[in-house]
């Protein structure tokens, strides 16, 4: 062949799309996907490998003449090993026969939360899963991706780490660091409510760690306890909410739109028994701290309210569900609900049923109340009643975090190092898979949701035809991270 | 001026395909070693990579590749390959039959600990280079293949500019590890020739 001249005119040949099949497009829009996001991913691993290097050498270059050659030349290749070692991480092909499961810690409407060990390093995790379909279903793809990719780049010591994902033809899988505390609705379950003291702890921690998510311009929408995690020295840490699914029920607006249309039948699937409680909880102001019973029935339902694919809307700020847009004062007002039930033993607007919660945070002026005979401080009710309210005129709405730190409750914190001090409660363990603080006994009653039972099925069923579309919109969920691994002690 | 009539080249080396890219700049950048980076962790990696990536390409084109319509593993009119058996015997095999027994074999070779270790501590063995050029050498046919024989398909798919810029890195990386002889690449080479003034190959 003869090189191409210079001035070559235009092809003649006419690009007729119709030509081939469409499963020959969604393969070529697969492979096209997935190419960009290699080559992005490529060129953002040699940027932050240069980075690195670059660091290493200047820290190096500017310590005192002193250190030897031959230990920078060490460190350098301490480096240069560890980086060798990454490298060959991402072309391990991480799946499900990689790990073993201890225990089951976590359920929820598409997916579980394990307690894993990895075979061959003995490393612990706690590995969540995902039902694909479901998740596509959803259509909250997008954002939730864009939210896993800020949050897994965060290396904030607020935010749950997450180590790898890989996935299967049905699950996503993620696995992040195991935090043996539980969860903060675990240990109200436990304690039903917390002293001033100790709220000041948990409530403190819980706006440094929400205003760290907002400093990465990202707003929760769904902090709740059961996403407040606690790690091995008792500290906060919010769950990856990126991929929280609890996101998904509580997001769907069409969900409230339903539940408005008509007064729905009690949640069938893991909302458990109802008998017994039902004229007790329709107005959830009249319990007290007398009727501890009912308190009690209330948190067993509460928590099988979080395995349900119904989601309880208890810490939702209203103007969420009204859609007239809303900022990330909303995660205040999800601050302010927790603040509540951690002092007074239930949420503020808990009622029978999702439904009447919702009515109650909408009519949240007439329905926000403080049981008489609940003694609070003066400080603890005026900086709920500033978090409970108008998003206008909600504490935070102008001035961040750094307004609500100011108010009088949060006096006498140091909020530089509250993460370093004892946490009031600090979870003693036996062992690395010590699972205490979780329910595990319960959890292995609780029914799978139906999306899960016919995922099991179709596995067994051994059908899992690849479906090109739905695995589209997760390309970008194979992944694994060098700053986390090296540091945490797992590469 | 006479120029060639862009009809007597084939598709892929037509304007504006030939200038098609997706990837601006150079692969520099992703394709050499860094710095006190193992030798054989990097080549392995890029591997392991493109050959994930040339196989997902294939399956766009794998339902057309029947038998009848592609009796041979062909690149071009001079350029049949030929598939050498268990017995040494070098055979004609239909593109797809041959692109198969290729990609098993590769995927063989990755997934064997004793070639492409993954757990801690596995070492690369003696041969490993040799292993890597056989597999860039069976790669670049698929690529010739696909080029001469499917180009039309990619054109109507509007994939052009992420094949060829996949090509583009794939021969980057080849020549900076001086991977594949030059007369194997014999088929392309006008094409690389392109590319490289281009500037797309480094
Ligand atoms: N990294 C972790 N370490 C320890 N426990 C965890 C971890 N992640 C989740 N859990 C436990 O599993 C429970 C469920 O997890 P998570 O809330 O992330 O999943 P979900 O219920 O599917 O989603 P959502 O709570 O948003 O509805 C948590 O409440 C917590 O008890």
């Amino acid at each position: 062949y003869q090189q191409p001249a210079q001035l070559s005119p235009q092809s003649s040949f006419a690009r007729q799309p119709a030509a081939v099949s469409k499963l020959s497009h969604d393969k070529a829009s697969a492979i096209k996907l997935k190419l960009e996001n290699y080559y992005q991913m490529a060129i953002s691993h040699a940027i932050e490998r240069n980075q690195r290097r670059l660091d290493l050498e200047h820290k190096l270059s500017s310590q005192e003449t002193g250190s030897s050659e031959e230990r920078k030349n060490r460190q350098l290749h301490s480096l240069g090993r560890k980086e060798s070692q990454f490298l060959r991480l991402r072309r391990t092909k991480l799946s499900l026969e990689d790990f073993t499961t201890v225990k089951v810690i976590g359920k929820g409407a598409f997916g579980e939360v394990r307690l894993v060990q990895k075979r061959d390093t003995g490393k612990i995790y706690a590995m969540k899963t995902l039902l694909k379909s479901e998740m596509y279903k959803k259509d909250q793809l997008a954002h939730v991706k864009a939210e896993r990719d800020v949050l897994a780049g965060s290396d904030s010591p607020w935010v749950v780490s997450l180590y790898y994902s890989f996935q299967d033809s049905q699950y996503l899988y993620l696995i992040m660091e195991f935090l043996p505390g539980g969860d903060l609705m675990t240990m109200l379950i436990r304690w039903q409510v917390f002293t001033e003291d100790i709220t000041r702890f948990y409530m403190a921690e819980c706006v440094l760690a929400i205003e760290a998510i907002h400093k990465l311009g990202f707003i929760h929408r769904d902090i709740k306890p059961d996403n407040i995690l606690i790690d091995i020295r008792g500290h906060v840490k919010l769950s990856d909410f990126g991929l929280s699914t609890g996101f998904h029920k509580t997001h769907d607006s069409n969900y409230y739109k339903k539940l408005l249309e008509k007064e729905p039948t009690p949640a069938t699937n893991g909302h458990g028994s109802t008998k017994g409680r039902n004229s007790m909880m329709i107005d959830a102001i009249h319990l007290t701290m007398s009727n501890r019973q009912q308190m009690q029935t209330w948190r067993k339902s509460r928590r099988l309210m979080a395995y349900s694919t119904v989601g309880t809307p208890d810490y939702i700020a209203p103007e969420i569900f009204i859609h007239e847009g809303y900022g990330q004062e909303c995660d205040w007002w999800s601050l302010g609900a927790i603040m509540f039930e951690c002092l007074i033993g239930w949420p503020p607007f808990c009622s029978e049923t999702p439904h009447e919660t919702y009515r109650k945070i909408l009519n949240w002026p007439e329905s926000l109340q403080i049981p008489e005979d609940i003694h609070l401080s003066p400080e603890s009710e005026d900086l709920i009643r500033k978090l409970l309210t108008g998003a206008e005129t909600r504490l935070g709405r102008y001035g961040g975090a750094d307004e609500i730190k100011k108010h009088p409750f949060f006096r006498g914190v140091d909020w530089e190092s509250i993460r370093r001090v004892d946490a009031p409660f600090i979870p003693k363990l036996r062992s690395i898979t010590d699972t205490r603080f979780f329910p595990t006994d319960e959890l292995v009653n609780v029914p799978d949701s139906p999306a899960l039972s016919k995922a099991m099925e179709q596995q067994n069923n051994g059908k899992q035809a690849a479906n090109i579309k739905e695995d589209l919109p997760f390309i970008g969920y194979t992944y694994s991270r060098f700053d986390y691994l090296t540091r945490k002690n797992a590469l | 001026t006479t120029i060639n009539a862009p009809q007597d080249l084939p598709l892929f080396l037509q304007e504006p395909f030939v200038k098609t890219s997706l990837v601006k700049g150079s692969f520099k950048t992703i394709v050499q070693l860094p710095k006190y980076v193992d030798y054989g962790e990097w080549i392995a990696l890029n591997i392991f990579e493109m050959f994930n990536n040339l196989n997902q390409f294939y399956e766009v084109f794998a339902e057309y590749m029947t038998p009848e319509a592609y009796p041979s593993m062909n690149a071009g009119p001079t350029t049949n390959y030929l598939w050498v058996d268990s017995s040494g015997q070098s055979i004609n095999l239909p593109a797809v039959q041959y692109i198969n027994y290729v990609l098993t074999w590769i995927s063989n070779k990755l997934n064997d600990q004793s070639v492409f270790p993954t757990k801690s501590g596995g070492a690369f063995p003696q041969n490993f280079m040799k292993d890597c050029k056989n597999i860039t050498r069976q790669m670049f046919r698929i690529f010739a293949h696909i080029y001469y024989n499917h180009f039309e398909k990619i054109v109507h798919l509007s994939l052009e500019a992420h094949w060829n810029s996949f090509f583009s890195h794939f021969i980057s990386f080849v020549k900076e590890f001086k991977l594949i002889d030059k007369n194997e690449l014999e088929p392309l080479l006008p094409l690389i020739e392109s590319f490289e003034e281009q500037g797309k190959i480094i």
